[in-house]
């Protein structure tokens, strides 16, 4: 069978060769033959590559800016570097760093919850992205050209006016104790973990988790406090990479950043690595798989020492590649794994690990680890070979293009160095360093900078069929995998708090402490100053207010034309133009009966529910809200960093205040007249009329679903407007 | 209302841009196949002087041969051990080495194969001698001067893999390092030679390790597909089974190539800076040298329907995984769009079905996704659900509100504002991919040996666009129903209660 096949093969194979033959006397010149070895082959020389020029600038609030244009494809994608990380949290929090940076996009704005923002970027295939890592944290975004003025929109209000919604600090909570109760799932993971925690010391912010306890530590108010301290314009650097014209960007970064004014006090530097680590081999045992995990090593160093170039190539000829020793000895030779490694590990600002790690079948477990020891040890007592070193040079130098082969890996490297205040021309100097690393460098360097005596070892496996033990190998000691706090089921109970403010109980509720009435009241003072101060306040005595109102499609999709008047002290008037019709209400405070609505079907009394949703309104009117510390019938009190207003007649309000500026960020109330349902406003876009600032536009949640928005489109405040003006009817 | 008319702007925009896209394309695309018929498609990308190579062939686990489970990834790995001049000291010599390995397998095969009657003392001293054979072939090699050739050259992105429906081998070069691709690429097809095989079994059967046995995912998909497809190749994960892999011989690898590395299914797309002309003229140099074949036969096992629910259970210590699989036709059914769009409107983004209802609102799953087509799409294949429950909660109530999902996607229409959004990033996501010289060669080639036309790249989102809310709905009724479904899902076993205690110091 086999042989027949074969020939029938041959013969197929054979037969286009036979009808091409007439041909071949006329054909063209004969084919170059092939040379007999690669290394016949002469090459050119490179084309010289083009590094893009980076425009850098500085926007007024001390924001350092770095634009790339790029014309290849219609996209416009953006970087801001913050100066935090991880390595900030506290001890009792760990997680804040992380879960802040998951909230400045998922909390949405105050205008837009983040649900909303996720559909309208969806929609048009944009993204904004915020994420805070160990050394460093980003918002980023990337549109198709054409939609840049409304993504960079998005971009900063995300990046200087998060909102951070309760309900998706419950999520990424619930996300969070998720993937803990997670953690031990795969061999792999668990090795990789428990070894860094190993090196760098599991009580330092370098090795310490996550757990359970830190996550429910962690507030609201304490994330909030987080993203205040480090996100401010002076402690960021943003970098746009596209299609644009950079004088343009420029202008439209200006005119978007302008009134981003946040000031703190410079951010420290981040912590020193301290290790803690004590050498030697750690276990940990899984019965489910049929490798072994391992990793191994001690503290590594970082980019810019002296030693660095040597290193590097000292750990690429070890386990860098097809042509390092490892991969040779381990792999090729021996058959024993797939994956084996080692790097130098060093990192811009902190010492990295010097690491060697793989995987191989349980029974040649230890077999492997004695074989990289060797391996450790012959590069610690012998010269690499020349060819060696050459290859390892070769590699690097002819490689260098590719860190040249896209502008953005320009830009980007330049944002790293600028950010880790690293010489523009430090990949140069490397390359150039490299050249000069001599085989009795790379022997020193093994010899000064490895001491397997002080290796972490750590490995996961079945030392059910081990065929050595790992005790060969020394003490053993074992990993306790227990998760700490998992045999209760974390909380998710915490949901939908996020638009239940607490005054929504206040009848039930106990006296407000002496404390919270105090602070209450010094935060209404402070709203009350920036809206423009009581005397102005106080000062209003009609406002009428025009705007456009849109419902969501999943409430209707309605739009209305709405105007407001209102009259001090109690008067109220609002005429809605609908697609079906108008509808014009009146109502007075001091004289409730004397109140009609106008509909479609004619004249008549404000139905119960209308009646108390207008009362409502008369009650958190900007004009009485700030003044309510004047109306001994209302209580002022805080809650959480909350402004808690309420009346005796069962109206209450709940007010967030935006740290940046000072101004409401958001109101929430139980809806008057079904209670049942909560709705929280959010505030952006204030504008200053008669000295008062209000806002323009006014995003409404019901439940923690987007309901409607409304943007106003003129506010008259004094112009006189009489109460036979207000209650006149249609 | 509104945000439909919000998105029309978005749509007719990248509408657009498609089509000039297409166009600029077309005018930097040249295309040829040599007379042995090897395809190329060269894509002029001058920017910077460098140069991506896709090398895409069209054989992958699905030809494995019956008993050779793990063959064609075998083969992958084969395919960097160097050829007869490259990574010998002395070919001659290496190759009667190579030749006696074969001769002493086969003495212990015959052996083997004698089961129980096999004689243990034959058997070691079988044994044996192949090892010695192995040792003295062995000491005629230069390990991995192929790849370390590539490396030094200033070779980037070195790799290959094997998926059920193709073997792919990609790398980039420095444009001025063209000619040396053709060199090894070449030589690599045209005699490969099968150096240190049976220590590279062993690497592959680790490689099976990690990312099977000791992965409890990849366990649980394993036993799906082999549940859920029962007579289909695709029913074994290219990385094969253990026993296969262990005893994949040098002569079975040998036929593999000469069937399914014929020139004429081997397509190869070059992304860069690079001029076509010179392009073809090497192309003709050094690819013109393999003679032509006949082309494989394609798989002729048709799925039978299946015609009940299935199920399987993996014990497993990690937290619970759960994959819910239907049948649903190969790429090239009407209806593959429309997988497309499901896939999208259920699993793709922030916005989709399964994120906003079981991981936002519900919070009972930490992930929860879909996918089109699995594991390949050549042949009729699976439209795959993934659940990973959050803490505190189950593979079941995952499924029990996964199926609430899918019965609303049979009950009620996609609005327009959702199939609006799916076409929008479907175009948008298209241009993304424009601008990486190697994830563009791997498309071209892709696209074209697929669909037998790169074009498609740019006019299968036109297809995209045809699908309609109805197709949607037609598609979850017709495929999503129990009789078509497997569900795979872990399960805790009970602590044995001779557990090793502390393992590591026994």
């Amino acid at each position: 069978m086999k042989h027949q096949t074969l020939i029938s093969l041959m013969m197929l194979a054979a037969l286009p060769a036979l009808a091409q033959q007439p041909a071949a006397p006329s054909a063209a010149p004969p084919k170059p033959s092939v040379p007999p070895s690669y290394k016949d082959l002469k090459f050119g020389a490179l084309r010289p590559v083009q590094i893009p020029k980076v425009e850098e600038t500085t926007l007024p609030n001390g924001m350092k800016v770095y634009l790339l244009e790029d014309h290849e494809l219609p996209l416009v994608r953006g970087v801001a570097l913050i100066r935090t990380g991880n390595l900030f949290d506290p001890a009792d929090k760990i997680g804040l760093a992380s879960i802040t940076g998951e909230l400045i996009r998922s909390g949405g704005t105050p205008a837009k919850s983040g649900d909303q923002i996720d559909e309208e970027l969806e929609n048009i295939a944009a993204s904004v992205e915020s994420e805070i890592g160990e050394s460093s944290a980003s918002v980023s975004f990337s549109t198709l050209k054409e939609r840049t003025a409304e993504v960079l929109a998005t971009f900063h209000d995300i990046l200087t006016n998060p909102a951070f919604r309760q309900d998706k600090l419950d999520l990424v909570r619930t996300q969070v104790h998720g993937s803990i109760q997670r953690r031990n799932d795969e061999a792999h993971g668990i090795a990789e973990r428990e070894f860094v925690a190993a090196v760098y010391g599991p009580a330092t912010p370098f090795g310490w988790r996550i757990e359970h306890a830190t996550i429910d530590n962690i507030t609201r108010d304490d994330v909030v406090a987080f993203y205040k301290r480090y996100y401010f314009p002076a402690n960021i650097i943003l970098a746009v990479h596209g299609d644009f014209n950079a004088a343009e960007m420029k202008a439209a970064l200006e005119k978007q950043f302008v009134d981003w004014k946040a000031t703190q006090p410079p951010v420290p530097a981040f912590p020193k690595v301290e290790t803690q680590a004590k050498p030697g081999i750690r276990f940990a045992t899984r019965t489910d798989v049929t490798q072994t995990s391992f990793a191994l090593g001690h503290l590594g160093g970082v980019l810019n020492e002296k030693d660095y170039p040597a290193l590097e190539v000292m750990a690429d000829i070890l386990g860098g590649g097809f042509h390092s020793r490892l991969f040779q000895k381990v792999r090729t030779q021996l058959g024993y794994a797939y994956q084996i490694s080692s790097s130098w590990g060093a990192n811009f600002d902190h010492p990295g690990i010097f690491e060697i790690a793989g995987s191989t079948k349980a029974a040649s477990t230890v077999e492997t680890l004695k074989a990289v020891y060797s391996e450790l040890d012959r590069m610690r007592t012998q010269l690499v070979t020349e060819e060696e070193l050459q290859s390892a040079k070769d590699t690097v130098i002819n490689g260098f293009v590719f860190n040249f082969d896209t502008p953005s890996k320009t830009l980007n490297r330049l944002l790293t160095y600028r950010y880790f205040g690293y010489p523009d021309d430090f990949i140069f100097q490397y390359q150039k360093a490299v050249q000069q690393v001599t085989r009795a460098d790379i022997l020193r360097v093994a010899r000064q900078y490895i001491d397997p005596a002080k290796f972490v070892i750590v490995a996961v496996g079945n030392p059910k069929d081990f065929h050595t033990p790992l005790t060969a190998l020394g003490p053993v000691t074992d990993i306790d995998l227990t998760i700490p706090g998992s045999a209760t089921s974390p909380s998710s109970t915490t949901a939908d708090q996020s638009v239940a403010p607490a005054a929504a109980s206040a009848p039930a509720a106990p006296a407000p402490s002496p404390d919270a009435i105090a602070s209450g009241r010094e935060l209404l003072a402070r709203l009350a100053e920036a809206l423009g101060g009581e005397a102005k306040l106080a000062a209003v005595k009609d406002m009428t207010q025009k705007a456009d109102m849109v419902l969501d499609a999943s409430a209707g999709g309605l739009r209305a034309a709405q105007t407001e008047i209102w009259l001090a002290p109690s008067q109220y008037r609002e005429e809605d133009v609908l697609p079906f019709g108008k509808i014009v209400s009146y109502y007075d405070g001091a004289n409730p009966a004397a109140g009609w609505m106008f509909t479609p079907q004619g004249l008549g009394a404000i139905p119960p529910q209308e009646q108390a949703q207008i009362a409502f309104e008369l009650f958190r009117k900007w004009f009485p809200l700030m003044l309510s510390a004047r109306d001994a019938g209302r209580t002022v009190t805080e809650k959480e960093g909350r402004l808690v207003i309420a009346d005796q007649q069962g109206n209450s309000v709940e007010i967030a205040i935006d740290p940046a500026t000072g101004l409401p960020a958001s109101e929430s109330y139980p809806q008057a007249g079904a209670p049942a349902n909560k709705i929280l406003e959010t505030f952006t876009d204030w504008q200053e009329t008669a000295g008062v600032k209000l806002p323009r536009r006014i995003a409404i949640m019901q439940n923690g679903k987007h309901f409607a928005d409304l943007r106003v489109t003129g506010v008259e405040i004094n112009k006189g407007v009489t109460a036979e003006q207000i209650s006149k009817k249609p | 209302m509104k945000t439909v008319h919000l998105l029309l702007p978005a749509l007719a925009l990248a509408g657009q841009l498609a089509a000039q896209d297409l166009k600029a394309f077309e005018k930097r695309v040249t295309e040829f196949s040599l007379a042995n018929g090897m395809h190329f498609i060269v894509l002029e990308r001058h920017d910077a002087p460098v140069v991506s190579f896709h090398t895409y062939v069209n054989a992958g686990s699905v030809d494995d041969p019956k008993g050779n489970t793990g063959l064609a990834h075998m083969f992958e790995h084969m395919a960097f051990k160097g050829t007869e001049s490259i990574g010998s000291t002395n070919w001659p010599a290496e190759k009667a080495a190579m030749a006696e390995i074969e001769r002493r397998y086969d003495a212990l095969d015959a052996e083997r194969n004698k089961l129980a009657k096999a004689d243990p003392a034959k058997l070691k001293k079988l044994e044996e001698a192949l090892g010695e054979a192995v040792e003295k072939a062995d000491s005629y090699v230069v390990p991995n001067l192929y790849p370390r050739i590539i490396e030094e050259n200033g070779g980037v992105g070195m790799n290959a893999s094997t998926g059920e429906d193709s073997t792919n081998f990609f790398y980039s070069f420095p444009a001025n390092r063209a000619e040396l691709w053709f060199y090894l690429e070449s030589a690599r097809f045209l005699h490969p030679v099968y150096r240190e095989f049976y220590k590279e079994r062993d690497v592959v059967r680790e490689e099976r390790r990690m990312r099977i046995e000791s992965d409890p995912q990849g366990k649980l998909m394993e036993a799906m597909v082999s549940t859920a497809i029962a007579a289909h190749p695709y029913r074994v994960m290219p990385g094969g089974w253990a026993s296969d892999i262990e005893n994949l011989r040098v002569s079975e690898a040998e036929k593999f190539f000469s069937r399914h590395y014929a020139p004429g299914n081997i397509t190869i797309a070059i992304v860069g800076d690079v001029a076509p002309a010179r392009m073809r003229a090497l192309a003709e140099q050094y690819f013109g040298r393999i003679a032509k074949r006949p082309l494989p036969d394609p798989v002729l096992t048709v799925e039978p329907e299946q015609d009940g629910p299935k199920r399987v259970e993996v014990a497993s210590p990690s937290q619970p995984i759960e994959f819910v699989a239907y049948h649903r036709p190969d790429q090239h059914d009407k209806d593959d769009p429309a997988f497309d769009v499901v896939a999208g409107l259920l699993a793709g983004g922030r916005t989709s079905l399964m994120y906003t209802d079981m991981v936002r609102d519900k919070k009972i799953s930490l992930e929860a996704g879909a996918v089109a087509t699995f594991p390949g799409g050549k042949y009729p294949s699976l439209f795959v659900f993934y659940l990973i429950p959050g803490a505190g909660h189950t593979a079941e109530d995952n499924e029990k509100e996964l199926d609430t999902i899918i019965a609303g996607l049979q009950k009620d229409k996609i609005d327009d504002a959702a199939m609006a959004r799916i076409r929008t990033r479907t175009r948008a996501s298209l241009i993304h991919q424009l601008d990486n010289n190697s994830g563009l060669a791997q498309l071209l080639a892709e696209y074209y040996v697929n669909y037998g036309d790169w074009r498609r790249l740019f006019t299968s989102i036109d297809e995209i666009d045809r699908v309609t809310a109805d197709d949607v709905q037609r598609v979850a009724r017709k495929y999503f129903v129990p009789t078509n479904r497997t569900v795979a899902l872990t399960y805790q076993p009970p602590e044995p209660a001779d557990a090793p205690a502390a393992g590591g110091a026994q």
